[in-house]
C-alpha cells in the first residue's frame, strides 16, 4: 500500500532520515514527541513538501504519479490543515460530491447527524472534537483504501477520542483491503488499534514493532546493582540509570521472568518503550 | 475542478454583501451619468477579482495542505482560478452590458449609438484578462499580503523599465515607441479589439505557465 524508503529531508538543523511500510488490511502508527518528524513524513508521502532524497510509493507509484482518480482511494487528515473554517458542512457536501465519485453522501450525512455536527455553523466556530469527527468523516466518506491520518485525536478528550477510533475499527471492518497509516503522540490511542507500530525521535526511526510483540514481549526490568551485573543482557535493548538501580527494557521479557523469578518485571507499555529508546542507553 | 469551483463559489457568498454594493455603485454610475463604460469596466474588473480573494481564503490557515490531499492536482488548482477569474470578469461584463442597455433605452439622451458601445465595452475584456494575468501569479507566489506589496513594486518595476527601452529605442535607433502606439489609433478600431484579444490571450497562457510553475514549486 505504502512504502517509504529511505526518505531525507532537511529543514536548518533538523533532518529526517526515515522508512517505514504499511501493508494491506493493516494499520500502522507512528508516533513520537512533537517536532519529531511525524507531520513531515507524512507531508513528504502526500507531495505536500519535496523531498531531498528517498523513495516513497503509494499503491506502488510515486505520489506525484498518482492520477486524481487513484488520488480518490486516498482519505487523509492533516493536523494543521482542512477546509476553510469559513465553509459550513452544507457547503462541503457538494465539493466532495463532485471531487469523489464514490462519495457516499447518505453515510456522511447520517454520521454528521450521529455526532451531531452543525450543517449551518461555520468549520472556525466548530469545537475542537467536532472539527477533529469533521476531518476523519470526509477522509473515511468516500470509499478511501488507504487513509493517512496525522494526529486525528490531538487535543481531544477521552470520549471524543475513543469515538474517533471507533469509527475508524467500522472503517476497517468494512472491507480487509483497507490499510490506515495514523501518527500521534498518545500511545494509548495507537495501542489499541495499530497492528505494528513505528516510533520516531529526532527524524528517524528508533524502533519498529507488532503491536501484540510489543506488549506480550516487552518488559521492565527493575534491578538493583548486583542484579543488573548479574543479569545475561543479550535480550536487554536500552538501560536507564535510577535511583534503586537499573531500568532495563526487554524484548523477551519470558526469558527473564524463567530465569530471574526474584528480579521484578512491569509489562511493556508504549509509553515505557518510548521512554526507554529515548532516554535509555544502548547496551 | 467542478468540486474547486464549487468550494470558491461558496466562499464568495461570504463576499456577498460586498458584491451587492459594488453592483448599487455599478447601477448608480450608469443611471446618474452618461459614461457607461467606467462602471462597466469597473464592474468586470472589481468581480473577476474576486479570484483572488479566494485564494486568501485558501492561504488562510494553511488550507492549502488539505486542498492538495484531495483529488485535486496543483495545475487543475491554479486552471480553475484562472477559470474562475474569467467566469467571473465575463459573467459581470454581461452583466454590466444589460446594465448598460437599459441605461441607454431609459435615457433618450444617451448619445453613443449601440454598435459604438458595444465595441468599447468588448474592449475592456482583454484589458480584464491582462489584469488577472499579472495578479494572479503574484496572489500565488507572495500570498494576499505580500502579493500587494509585490504587485505595486512591479508596476514601478515594469513602469522604469518601459520608460527606458522606450529612452533607449529613440537614443539608439531613433525609435518612439509611444508615438507609434499612438500612430495605431489610426487603425480601425475594430482591428485594435481583435490584436488586444490576441496579445490578452498571449498574456493570459504566459501567466498561467508561471502560476503552474509557481504552484508547482511550492510547499506548504
Amino acid at each position: 500500500m505504502l512504502k517509504i524508503k529511505d526518505l531525507k529531508k532537511n529543514y536548518g538543523d533538523f533532518f529526517l532520515d526515515c522508512s517505514l511500510e504499511v501493508n494491506r488490511g493493516q494499520i500502522t502508527g507512528l508516533i513520537g514527541q512533537n517536532g519529531s518528524g511525524k507531520s513531515t513524513t507524512f507531508k513528504s508521502i502526500l507531495g505536500l513538501v519535496y523531498p531531498n532524497g528517498g523513495n516513497i510509493t503509494v499503491f506502488g507509484k510515486d505520489y506525484h504519479d498518482l492520477t486524481t482518480k487513484e488520488k480518490e482511494n486516498i482519505g487523509v487528515v492533516l493536523s494543521d490543515s482542512g477546509f476553510s473554517g469559513y465553509l459550513r458542512i452544507k457547503d462541503i457536501v457538494p465539493v466532495l460530491d463532485n471531487m469523489y465519485r464514490t462519495f457516499d453522501k447518505s453515510y456522511f450525512l447520517e454520521q454528521v447527524q450521529k455526532f451531531q455536527l452543525p450543517l449551518n455553523k461555520q468549520i472556525k466556530d466548530f469545537s475542537t472534537g467536532m472539527k477533529a469527527k469533521l476531518k476523519v468523516l470526509v477522509a473515511i466518506s468516500h470509499d478511501a483504501k488507504l487513509l493517512i491520518l496525522d494526529e486525528p485525536t490531538a487535543g481531544l478528550d477521552v470520549v471524543a477520542r475513543d469515538e474517533l477510533l471507533e469509527m475508524l475499527r467500522e472503517f476497517m471492518e468494512k472491507d480487509e483491503n483497507r490499510s490506515i497509516l495514523i501518527s500521534s503522540h498518545i500511545s494509548s490511542d495507537l495501542e489499541s488499534i495499530c497492528d505494528d507500530l513505528y516510533m520516531i525521535h529526532n527524524g528517524k526511526i528508533v524502533f519498529h514493532e507488532d503491536t501484540d510483540v510489543l506488549l506480550s514481549d516487552y518488559g521492565l526490568l527493575k534491578v538493583d546493582e548486583d542484579q543488573y551485573h548479574e543479569i545475561d543482557k543479550q535480550y536487554i535493548l536500552r538501560v536507564k540509570k535510577e535511583p534503586f538501580g537499573y531500568s532495563c527494557l526487554t524484548n523477551q521479557k519470558q526469558f527473564y521472568i524463567e530465569n530471574y523469578p526474584k528480579i521484578t518485571i512491569e509489562k511493556g507499555t508504549i509509553d515505557e518503550v518510548i521512554t526507554m529508546m529515548i532516554r535509555g542507553l544502548q547496551k | 475542478m467542478k468540486g474547486l469551483l464549487i468550494k470558491d463559489l461558496k466562499l464568495m457568498m461570504m463576499q456577498k454583501n460586498f458584491f451587492i454594493l459594488i453592483l448599487l455603485i455599478t447601477m448608480g454610475m450608469m443611471f446618474f451619468s452618461d459614461d457607461v463604460i467606467f462602471p462597466l469596466g469597473f464592474l468586470s474588473f472589481v468581480v473577476s477579482l474576486f479570484a483572488i480573494s479566494t485564494i486568501s481564503y485558501d492561504d488562510f490557515d494553511n488550507c492549502n495542505a488539505f486542498l492538495f490531499t484531495l483529488p485535486v492536482t496543483r495545475r487543475i488548482y491554479v486552471k480553475e482560478k484562472y477559470s474562475l477569474g474569467l467566469i467571473l470578469g465575463c459573467l459581470a461584463w454581461c452583466l454590466a452590458m444589460l446594465l448598460a442597455f437599459i441605461a441607454k433605452s431609459i435615457k433618450p439622451e444617451f448619445p453613443m449609438p449601440l454598435a459604438d458601445l458595444f465595441l468599447l465595452a468588448l474592449a475592456i475584456l482583454p484589458m480584464v484578462f491582462v489584469i488577472l494575468s499579472i495578479m494572479l501569479p503574484f496572489h500565488l507566489k507572495f500570498g494576499s499580503e505580500n502579493g500587494r506589496l509585490a504587485l505595486i513594486v512591479a508596476f514601478a518595476l515594469i513602469a522604469l523599465i518601459g520608460i527606458g527601452i522606450n529612452e533607449g529605442m529613440k537614443w539608439i535607433f531613433n525609435f518612439d515607441i509611444l508615438q507609434w502606439l499612438n500612430s495605431l489609433q489610426s487603425l480601425e478600431f475594430g482591428t485594435v479589439v481583435i490584436i488586444e484579444f490576441i496579445i490578452s490571450l498571449i498574456i493570459l497562457v504566459i501567466s498561467l505557465n508561471i502560476s503552474q510553475l509557481i504552484m508547482q514549486k511550492k510547499e506548504f
